[in-house]
């Protein structure tokens, strides 16, 4: 890996306008399927009125549909999206392990029933409370998954759905025999982007943008990691640090995230596998990428979840589940045992 | 290598005594609890014969043999698919087998009209299906359990997000109906229901037992199965429809019914401490699970009854969470 | 959801059955086998039933619970119904928490032994048709006579009490209470006789869901609204795709259909809880951009009403009152 990663990253030098021009690339297409996003749903709006509507506001109800309601979802999508697919990335390179991402690790569901239980002993007042909980909630599923998972990439994923099965299950055996308290809080076990266009987002956004940078910010030490620890304490890198830093940034971005729309899986796997060879083993360029694309798929996703059904929406955390079968699939036959 | 032997099948005989001790005791119990309780004396009158009671006969009997023969095949489900995939998670719960019989019934509920023939296949194909495209998706050079329970994941995910969509397309009442199905649940379950599920359970059964042995040896590695003469491809054919059949039909009658496959065979694993994962303590185990599960739901909340799925999962999630809890101490 | 609204019909039939108790002996149209056994026929979802005229003993479970606690009728089991606790009063409530529990929230959790043990002699199920497939009717005929009447359209709860009320010939003290009813609602129909029907209407019930980003748009017959129709006032439009039971009168559309919806509407009202407070599906709506840039919201026109839930003549007075008191500002205008 040292040798082809130190090859590579001469090579990605060479590559350095091709790749620039496919972010460019990547945001134009964030853009236009913004956009096309919040054309869609229960009136469906052309784009052009959609455009119209955000820049020359006529206050029709087209008009309002897509200010108050829509793009607020188109918003969180993104936001959503960028936070889960940067958090995927983390995970993949920190643990050398191609199946990772939060929702498959239990993160995500471990911040889901966090919330709820925080939520129905009234102890998490507000979104500030929540997003506390969201992530205290992430931290306790990472650490147990990681002590336990160590061995090898197949058993830590095996480790976070034992995790995800059993937390499914208390909060399903909750929800039956107490069914007032825990009844109302049945959207954190599915990930959704319906009805949250009033959810105050000034917390997680926050807590999201401030992590992405922090990414953004670490990912030329963890290049540095990448190839071997050695290598890295040459480099100046303080390893243990920037594990820390970086458990610390998945943690945050997962319980943000799903704090804000439910658990939503597998966009964390699919979206650093879809950029692994355009980012060609660097891993700034690798969570440049992900920052695109995650939000990029997540508001396909969301399109999808508004038009599978004839009335009425499937919630977007089935979307994704479906998509990210074949991707686990296919990553588990590319890569088998092995690790990144 | 006498002496080890004979201390080995004296464990299997003791553990074997013990638990079938066990799921007679448990069997009593459910007879004797309930509304009111039954002293075990007037139990013993009723089966034999000598006094009548509907309540007892008809009402707590099939419920307490049901817990038990189904708690038995799941354990046996169970145990084949950890033998198959060669690894402690690798259950029909886990890797998907379980959400593809809820397809099969979901499809025989909103297309055809539900009845129990229909949910009972409807509930075999599906997990027949799930079971055949998980192996054929995980056929790769040299066998990996590992892979396979992986791939099971993946499309566990695949098939429950299949299973939500139909749910939440189907019209309000259908959709009532199979959201009672969360949670698997042995009441109400009568003499009408069980017939063909305990003669479909008997026959699997049967065809184990006669090639148990065979199993065994192919669970120790397959150099060893080959070297008996064991025939691989065909045993394995046969294990995976007992397997799916063995689940299936429980599933198609009570509903899902979580870890208690996946519990089962490893505690009757370690408690018989035998290698690989023997079939017979695990229908044991898998029967006295189940039975005190489903003595647990109906006693909990009483008189109102849950549902003994979500018993199960709790004590599951107990088993699994202690499960890792070893593990963290070991690593 | 629209489930939880049917207790109406179900305990008006059972009030009325409890009356019909009372009035068996004079009623002379029976043949004489039926008179001297203490049966009678009942028509019910599950057919023409055998039940005794006089029930010392129910059992009740599903919507039953609620409207036959209301009715006072004689129940020795219930099954536990938590959603319609918030909805009964301190002295139901009490009743509820002290009689036996004899099943669960969902039909599969039936205890069929403890029904047994408490020897009823009159089993009411109040739950959907489809659901009837989780509970084992065998068994509980066993046990005693089962009648099932299920959730059925919202306005029906007056046809179906005195078609009952008749047939028991308990006629006379059912119309009482009905005038009482009939007197006040011609009296406040009167009196917003000059405003009321002149507005097109529309109104936001208490069953949408926020967490899929939909509310409940309720038409005429529906329970928010079928007892203002008394009062002379008229919610305009129909269901898109109508369903069985409160589903031909009431929809879940996405809160992006809003405007659609409410564009034209004169006037707006809303369902809130008992005590005033606002339910949080009907928050969601009040909340939304969308709502507050209707018409009838800039305007100013929007009016709560409580106890939209009310089936029974006397509940329906509670009504009556809620809503004068709510639309007293249309009068000012």
């Amino acid at each position: 890996m040292t040798v082809a990663g130190r090859a590579s990253e001469a090579a990605g030098n060479r590559r350095a306008v091709p790749q620039t021009a496919l972010l460019v690339g990547g945001l134009v297409l964030l853009a236009a399927l913004a956009v096309l996003s919040m054309g869609v749903g229960a009136r469906h709006v052309a784009p052009g009125e959609v455009v119209r509507a955000l820049f020359d506001y006529r206050g029709t109800d087209d008009h309002v549909v897509v200010r108050d309601v829509r793009a607020p979802r188109a918003l969180l999508a993104v936001a959503v999206g960028a936070a889960l697919a940067v958090a995927g990335a983390l995970i993949q390179t920190l643990a050398r392990n191609p199946l990772a991402e939060p929702g498959i690790l239990g993160v995500t569901a471990g911040a889901g029933f966090a919330v709820t239980l925080g939520s129905a002993a009234g102890l998490a007042g507000g979104r500030a409370g929540e997003l506390g909980f969201a992530v205290a909630g992430s931290v306790a599923a990472a650490l147990l998954v990681v002590a336990v998972g160590r061995g090898s990439p197949l058993r830590l994923v095996l480790t976070g759905v034992a995790v995800t099965a059993v937390l499914n299950g208390v909060a399903l055996g909750l929800r039956l025999m107490l069914p007032d308290t825990f009844d109302l809080y049945r959207f954190w076990s599915v990930g959704t982007l319906a009805g949250r266009e009033q959810a105050s987002l000034s917390w997680p956004l926050t807590a999201i943008a401030v992590s992405l940078a922090g990414a953004l910010l670490l990912s030329r030490a963890l290049n540095a990691l990448t190839l071997g620890e050695n290598v890295a304490h040459t480099l100046g890198a303080d390893v243990g640090r920037v594990r820390l830093t970086t458990l610390v940034l998945i943690t945050v971005l997962s319980g943000a995230a799903t704090a804000v729309a439910g658990p939503i899986l597998f966009v964390g796997l699919i979206v650093p596998h879809l950029v692994r060879k355009p980012a060609a083993g660097s891993v700034p360029w690798l969570i440049a990428y992900t920052m695109v694309l995650g939000p990029v798929l997540l508001l396909a996703a969301d399109m999808a979840a508004r038009v599978l059904l004839p009335t009425g929406e499937v919630p977007v955390a089935i979307v994704t589940a479906f998509l990210g079968g074949p991707m686990l699939i296919w990553a588990v036959r590319r890569y088998g045992a092995g690790s990144l | 290598m006498n002496v080890p032997r004979i201390h080995f099948e004296r464990r299997t005989a003791i553990l074997v005594g013990v638990l079938v001790a066990l799921m007679l005791g448990l069997g009593l119990l459910g007879l004797c609890y309930g509304a009111s309780w039954a002293p075990p004396g007037k139990v013993f009158a009723v089966l034999t014969g000598s006094e009548h009671s509907v309540v007892i006969r008809d009402w707590r009997l099939p419920r307490v043999l049901a817990g038990l023969v189904f708690g038995a095949a799941l354990g046996v489900a169970g145990a084949i698919f950890q033998n198959l995939t060669r690894n402690p998670m690798g259950s029909p719960d886990v890797i998907g087998l379980d959400a593809g019989a809820y397809t099969g019934a979901l499809i025989a509920l909103t297309v055809l009209s539900g009845t129990s023939a229909q949910l009972a296949v409807g509930s075999v194909a599906g997990g027949l299906v799930v079971a055949a495209a998980i192996y054929l998706l995980s056929l790769e050079t040299g066998f990996s359990g590992l892979r396979l329970v992986v791939i099971g994941i993946a499309v566990n995910a695949m098939v429950t997000a299949v299973n939500s969509w139909i749910v939440l397309r189907a019209d309000l009442e259908v959709a009532i109906a199979a959201v009672g199905w969360s949670a698997g649940s042995l009441n109400g379950v009568g003499w009408e229901d069980l017939g063909i599920p305990f003669t479909v359970i008997a026959v699997l059964l049967a065809l184990m037992t006669t090639r148990a042995h065979a199993m065994h040896q192919a669970s120790l590695g397959d150099p060893i199965a080959v070297t008996t003469g064991v025939g691989l491809d065909r045993l394995r054919l046969l294990m995976v429809l007992v397997g799916v059949g063995c689940t299936a039909t429980v599933t198609a009658v009570a509903g899902p019914i979580a870890f208690i496959a996946l519990a089962a065979p490893q505690i009757g694993r370690r408690l018989a401490g035998a290698a690989g994962v023997p079939l017979l303590p695990a229908a044991l185990t898998g029967a006295v699970l189940l039975q005190g599960a489903d003595l647990l739901a109906q006693s909990l909340l009483a008189p109102v009854a849950l549902p003994v799925g979500v018993v199960s999962t709790a004590i599951g999630g107990c088993y699994l969470i202690w499960l890792l809890t070893k593990e963290v101490r070991r690593a | 959801m629209s489930i939880r609204r049917s207790s109406g019909p179900v305990g008006a039939l059972a009030l009325a059955l409890v009356l019909t108790g009372c009035g068996s002996s004079s009623d002379g149209g029976s043949d004489s086998a039926s008179e001297k056994s203490g049966t009678r026929v009942f028509t019910a979802d599950n057919g023409r039933i055998t039940i005794p005229a006089n029930p010392k003993r129910v059992v009740a479970t599903g919507y039953a619970v609620p409207a036959l606690i209301e009715a006072d009728a004689p129940l020795v089991g219930i099954s536990s119904w938590k959603r319609g606790e918030p909805m009964m009063n301190k002295e139901d409530l009490a009743t509820y928490k002290k009689l036996k529990k004899v099943a669960g929230e969902q039909a599969a959790e039936t205890n069929y032994e403890a029904i047994a043990e408490a020897e009823p002699d009159l089993i009411v199920i109040g739950v959907p048709a489809p659901v009837l497939g989780d509970i084992d009717m065998k068994r509980l005929k066993s046990i005693a006579p089962v009648v099932a009447i299920g959730p059925s359209l919202p306005s029906a709860w007056r046809d179906l009490s005195r078609k009952q009320a008749d047939a028991a010939g308990a006629v006379k003290q059912f119309d009482a209470q009905k005038k009482t009813y009939d007197t006040k609602a011609a009296e406040l129909a009167a009196k917003y006789k000059n405003v009321l029907p002149k507005l097109g209407l529309g109104h936001v019930g208490a069953y949408g869901d926020a967490a899929k980003g939909t509310f409940q748009r309720e038409f005429n017959g529906s329970w928010g609204t079928n007892i203002a129709e008394d009062l002379g006032a008229t919610y305009y439009g129909k269901v898109k795709k109508p369903g069985p039971g409160s589903r031909a009168v009431s929809e879940y559309p996405s809160i992006e259909e809003l405007p659609a919806a409410f564009r034209e509407a004169d006037a707006l009202t809303y369902s809130v809880n008992a005590d005033g407070s606002v339910p949080p599906s009907v928050k969601y709506v009040l909340d939304s951009e969308l709502w507050k840039n209707l018409p009838a919201v800039k305007a100013g026109k929007v009016f709560p009403y409580r106890y939209t839930e009310a089936a029974t003549y006397g509940e329906a007075l509670m009504t009556l009152d809620a809503i004068d008191e709510s639309l007293a500002p249309l009068l000012k205008r």
